[in-house]
């Protein structure tokens, strides 16, 4: 998305991107209006008097797109703060850890190119503490020995607090 | 007045109850442990926990959730004050004269200070709410299709107005929850909408994904990014809890004047806790003999916001309870709780289930109660927590939102919609949007479409009936103005920066 226009001339006032944050930020925004626009065109709209169910999807993803350009403009107009860095790492193993987790509470079935996949269910004792493990890459600063330990912890934790107290029907162990 | 009182003895009945006082500790006390973690609002603590609740009855559910809700709070002060962390949003004002007393030694006078102005305030919030609840359910009752309409209308413009930041980024975040909330089935068609033939979608997206994803995950990626130095401790030696007479005396205004003010805004749909706390410690300066004092450890810097935000806490429930509007994302959490149980939020509750509504007004009064009683002596035990360091701390944060996401529709799906919602928070935080206004329009969405299209039907399509009826058209009216004034500012501010390039 970052190479939208990053600068080019109009008139005689030079056109830059002032507020960087504003102009991707609105454009980010046009873009999900139109998405959703696209998406409920093919709903049916106003019948008589009733709305249909398109109606209201499309008024809102239209006055989205209407503030979403104005935001864009104002960010070609003030100058605002640059945007900040994202960062890989911490995001990158959050967002795997949840994966590996929804992946294999009760196991799920994908599709890579055609080829079915199946993974099975290995329970929440194994998804609970490997989540674990996995997220505890996201930060910087690691250690084995107390990492086992808290990650050992947590699981007997969530194990007696969801399954033995709360009594939700969660299965433990692997099952293929 | 007798029915009040008739009232306040049925539900403290029901809530005096021994499992529902035990259910009222547990609140309070697991809503004070999340609470005192830093990186998990107050929105992220109640849906992380509101599996734990599905289990219980109705009532005691209710009145966990609740109790869970004003001990985050609770909890959140006392790490402002000891350690400079906000645990939560609303606690961010007391950071900056709580934590000066606490360097000063006085932790003790600031947390009992906070303690007895959140209690305080919490009694004066709970007798509103018993006694407003009545006449509001009466009025609830005259509101058709076009003043609900109307009043979600405001509820949302009050979101922006309050919003920190952007008026336009915030009105762009209010028209993307709504956006968001019309994804699944029609109401009245059925139809699927903007599903994009995915299955788990065409139920809608649970709002418990998108609260989790946009305050529990985003928030811990956010929190990575920071370093480590910058969560540091002050083992500072917590002595003698009991504030001076001295103390007392200097406080009890600024604690009175933020009960009032946190009560109004609690009401105000949109609102809310935080903004009444950043609200009471502006306005306690501004009427300060010595406003210097602020930022360096003075006392109705601590009073003034902790009473308001409990103040708010409480409040906030009324228009839940009376008009089955969520006027922030805590009480939207609230509503799903009640779905759950098969409440329908709304005035028929209090006809319908006087012990329900009542007994857990009650228990606010007792958990109060109860957070001034047992968090005092337990000071040191939060503290310690804090001693957990941040590297274990957000695993164990992700896994527990997991198996809790998880846990309510035992779906691997809404796991994943929470982490695109995660991402999303991220992105948005960056581009300066704040996800609060998004939340709370992705939970009136529903409502307000309903009532949109029920008033247009019933006006056969003339879209000026919004003007006409007087409580609509005023309510209307309100909110364009509130629009103006908050864009004013903002518009004329522009100008300036267009000029000066």
């Amino acid at each position: 998305m970052a190479q939208g226009a990053k600068s080019s001339t109009g008139g005689g006032f030079q056109l830059k991107i002032r507020g960087p944050r504003e102009f991707f930020g609105g454009l980010a925004l046009v873009v999900v209006a139109a998405i959703a626009l696209w998406a409920s065109s093919s709903l049916p709209g106003q019948q008589g008097f009733a709305f249909g169910p398109g109606t209201a999807p499309r008024i809102f993803a239209g006055l989205l797109m209407a503030v979403g350009i104005i935001i864009c403009l104002t960010g070609l107009l003030v100058k605002g703060p640059a945007i900040e860095s994202f960062a890989v790492r911490g995001p990158a193993y959050v967002l795997l850890a949840i994966l590996v987790f929804a992946a294999t509470i009760r196991g799920i079935r994908v599709d890579v190119a055609g080829i079915p996949l199946q993974i099975p269910a290995f329970g929440m004792v194994f998804s609970t503490f490997v989540a674990f493990m996995v997220s505890l890459f996201g930060s910087s600063e690691f250690r084995w020995v107390e990492s086992l330990l808290a990650a050992v912890a947590m699981t007997a934790f969530c194990v007696v607090l969801f399954v033995y107290l709360l009594q939700l029907p969660f299965n433990l162990w692997p099952m293929f | 007045m007798t029915d009040l009182l008739a009232n306040l003895a049925l539900g403290f009945s029901v809530a005096a109850l021994p499992y529902n006082l035990g259910f009222c500790l547990l609140g309070a006390l697991v809503g004070t442990l999340v609470g005192v973690l830093p990186g998990i609002g107050t929105v992220a603590t109640v849906a992380m926990l509101l599996p734990i609740t599905f289990g219980l009855p109705p009532v005691g559910a209710l009145i966990m959730l609740a109790g869970i809700y004003y001990g985050a709070q609770y909890g959140g002060s006392t790490t402002s004050i000891l350690v400079n962390i906000p645990g939560e949003a609303t606690s961010v004002v007391t950071c900056l004269d709580g934590h000066q007393m606490a360097r000063q030694g006085r932790a003790g006078a600031a947390l009992s200070i906070a303690a007895i102005g959140s209690f305080f305030a919490g009694c004066v919030a709970t007798v509103l709410v018993a006694a407003l609840g009545a006449p509001l359910t009466s009025l609830a009752l005259l509101f058709g299709p076009a003043e609900y309409f109307a009043l979600m209308v405001l509820g949302l413009i009050f979101a922006v107005v309050l919003a920190k930041g952007s008026v336009l980024k915030a009105i762009a975040m209010i028209l993307l929850g709504l956006l968001l909330s019309m994804v699944g089935s029609d109401l009245e068609t059925g139809a699927g909408r903007m599903t994009f033939d995915v299955a788990e979608l065409s139920d809608g997206i649970g709002f418990t994904n998108v609260a989790m994803g946009l305050f529990g995950f985003a928030e811990i990626i956010r929190n990575l990014e920071m370093s480590a130095e910058s969560r540091e401790l002050v083992n500072a030696k917590i002595s003698g809890l009991m504030p001076t007479r001295q103390d007392l005396v200097d406080s009890s205004g600024a604690i009175a004047r933020g009960t009032i003010l946190g009560s109004i805004l609690g009401i105000l749909p949109g609102g809310g806790a935080i903004v009444a706390s950043f609200a009471a410690y502006t306005f306690e300066k501004r009427i300060s003999k010595n406003p210097e004092r602020f930022g360096r450890g003075a006392i109705q810097g601590v009073a003034a916001p902790e009473a308001a935000n409990n103040a708010a806490a409480q409040t906030s429930f009324i228009p839940l309870l009376t008009l089955g509007i969520p006027p922030n994302a805590v009480m939207a959490l609230m509503v799903g709780a009640m779905t759950i149980h098969g409440i329908v939020p709304g005035p028929q509750v209090m006809i319908k289930q006087p012990e329900l509504f009542w007994g857990m007004i009650a228990s606010m009064w007792l958990g109060n109660l109860m957070l001034v009683i047992i968090n005092l002596p337990l000071v040191g035990v939060w503290v310690s927590l804090l001693r957990v360091p941040y590297r274990l701390l957000f695993p164990s944060i992700i896994v527990f939102c997991c198996i809790g996401i998880y846990s309510i529709n035992n779906s691997p799906t809404d796991v994943l919609i929470a982490a695109i919602f995660g991402l999303v928070g991220y992105w948005l935080v960056k581009y300066d949007f704040e996800p609060a206004p998004l939340v709370l329009a992705f939970v009136l969405g529903p409502l307000m479409e309903e009532n949109l299209r029920r008033a247009m039907l019933i006006a056969r399509g003339d879209a000026t009936v919004f003007l006409t009826r007087p409580i609509s058209g005023v309510l209307l009216a309100i909110s364009l103005i509130l629009l103006i004034l908050a864009m004013l500012p903002m518009i004329s501010k522009r100008r300036e920066e267009v000029f000066v390039e």
